[in-house]
């Protein structure tokens, strides 16, 4: 029995069936149930089969939302499911830009003390408040506006990328810092130009794990005050039980989210060719 | 020779605990001094006050008769390891230190630096074709040969050696020996060398300092200061290893 040995040697299609299996056996199962539900109810919403998905996404995919007076004409680049990711892309694109000075912050309070002896107990203190149980205070205070939604997401995901940065430029070791010193460089140099290059790939890996706690409080955002977006749209949706293109609302944010977090490991490959993932 | 630097008096305590204490050491321009001691006698704390890196409780670190604040240009540093920028390429890191000094963007500038850092390169025994690798994909030695590198091209008038060979394997680490005393024959620079190992002490110092406790509670003290000749018998390295092993001052050393 190999399986729970720890020096078990994985040949190439062993490790492709086990790597895809689940998702078969996911996708089985899906049908399975959604063949069983039709057979007791022919107008089964809850889990559509493939005729009523495909309808559902022809429908997301290529049609205009009925319901907005401004969207004409047909096509991908006017239908529902692209208004809607280019509204919620836009929040997503703000919340990341959001996140530079939260790097910076991280970087300095690391690098000075006295800025981070000023701003470090806060920041433990403010990553410890739930950001959804502020979500009130932010509709008061900056309206249901994309200001609210944007402010909820840098709430949510800022506080842990700052200390993130903060322990990772605490991690730059001393001899790094005392040997620019010694090449001439300053505080600044030193800070910019040898400390945060070094930290860089693991900020940025740091940015990735955390695209879900972004997109968890932009659809949070989206769902209680919003008039566009994906998550509104889902949130729409289920009021009717449209299940048919909820499921392919989740798949498509799902790939998106897969898109981005590829796009940053290529291009942290890229920018770091002499970082080496641990 | 002048003296260069000098140490009166200084004692360094970290919560309490007593690292060194009473040290008066004075060390004179162009001389190779090592420092051996059992580990944690306080060798390179040391190191780091004359570095800047630290600064004494009580005492004083005078460098040209003046207290010199954190460090800078003046004193290369070579560490036993993060002695490279691991984002730079060997190039890229020996010219950091000039080009952190002018305006960089301009090209005739940056291609004298590139060219007076392949010259170094060459002068640490290592080929043009290592300058675009990453220090990861570098041997030990040769990690240490581009710090070194690094180090003299800002021509600092001491040079600060933190047990710098020791992770290098023997046959190495006589090349590194070999290369320092070249260097240091030739270009006459004060060069500071921690190290654990006395055969290395008496071999690459022109005087030899042991750091050491006299009782188990007190800080280091210097046990001995021997100025070596050109000849090291016998009869020397045993004072040494009897100064380390034993933590005392005055030993009666076999003839």
């Amino acid at each position: 029995m190999t399986l729970f040995r720890v020096d078990t040697q994985i040949n190439r299609p062993t490790a492709w069936i086990l790597s895809w299996f689940l998702f078969v056996a996911g996708i089985s199962l899906y049908f399975y149930t959604s063949q069983k539900r039709h057979l007791e109810n022919p107008e089964d919403k809850v889990v559509p089969g493939l005729s009523q998905l495909s309808q559902g996404i022809s429908d997301a995919f290529l049609k205009a939302d009925a319901d907005d007076q401004s969207a004409t004409g047909d096509g991908f680049f006017h239908s529902m499911l692209w208004t809607d990711t280019v509204a919620s892309g836009k929040r997503f694109l703000w919340a990341m830009l959001l996140l530079i000075p939260a790097v910076v912050l991280g970087l300095h309070m690391g690098m000075f003390p006295v800025v981070g002896q000023f701003f470090l107990r806060f920041i433990l203190f403010f990553d410890k408040i739930i950001a959804l149980s502020v979500l009130p205070v932010l509709f008061i205070a900056f309206g249901i506006d994309e200001l609210a939604k944007i402010m909820l997401i840098v709430i949510g995901v800022t506080p842990t990328i700052i200390l993130d940065c903060f322990n990772l430029t605490k991690g730059v070791p001393q001899e790094q810092i005392v040997k620019g010193f010694t090449l001439g460089a300053k505080d600044f140099s030193v800070t910019y130009r040898i400390v945060l290059k070094q930290i860089m790939p693991r900020v940025l890996n740091s940015i990735r794990l955390n695209l879900k706690a972004v997109m968890l409080f932009l659809f949070a955002g989206e769902m209680i005050a919003s008039q566009n977006g994906l998550a509104f749209r889902i949130a729409l949706l289920r009021r009717h039980m449209g299940m048919n293109v909820i499921i392919p609302y989740v798949l498509w944010v799902a790939l998106l989210l897969f898109l981005v977090d590829l796009t940053m490991r290529v291009a942290n490959r890229r920018l770091h060719p002499w970082f080496r993932e641990a | 020779m002048s003296e260069l630097i000098r140490i009166s008096g200084v004692e360094v305590e970290y919560a309490a605990k007593k690292v060194l204490s009473g040290i008066n050491v004075s060390i004179r321009q162009g001389e190779l001094v090592t420092v051996c001691g059992r580990t944690g006698c306080g060798k390179s704390t040391m190191l780091r006050l004359i570095l800047g890196a630290e600064t004494p409780t009580r005492g004083r670190v005078l460098i040209d008769g003046r207290e010199h604040g954190r460090p800078d240009r003046d004193r290369g540093y070579v560490p036993q390891k993060y002695s490279l920028f691991p984002d730079r390429t060997v190039l890229d890191n020996i010219t950091f230190g000039p080009m952190m000094e002018r305006f960089w963007l301009f090209g005739k500038r940056k291609k004298e630096h590139r060219e007076e850092a392949l010259e170094y390169l060459r002068m640490t025994g290592l080929h043009e074709s290592d300058a675009h690798k990453y220090p990861d994909q570098l041997s030990g030695g040769m990690q240490q040969r581009v710090a070194i590198a690094q180090a003299l091209i800002m021509r600092p008038r001491i040079l600060l050696m933190d047990e710098a060979f020791s992770a290098l394997d023997p046959a190495t680490r006589a090349d590194m020996q070999k290369l320092i005393r070249d260097l240091w024959a030739r270009a006459g620079m004060t060069i500071l060398f921690v190290t654990h190992n006395i055969a290395e002490a008496i071999y690459l110092g022109s005087r030899v300092l042991v750091l050491g406790k006299e009782q188990p509670e007190a800080g280091s003290r210097v046990l001995l200061d021997i100025e070596i000749e050109d000849c090291k018998h016998e009869r020397l390295t045993k004072l040494i290893e009897n100064a380390v092993m034993c933590n005392q001052r005055e030993m009666e050393v076999p003839a």
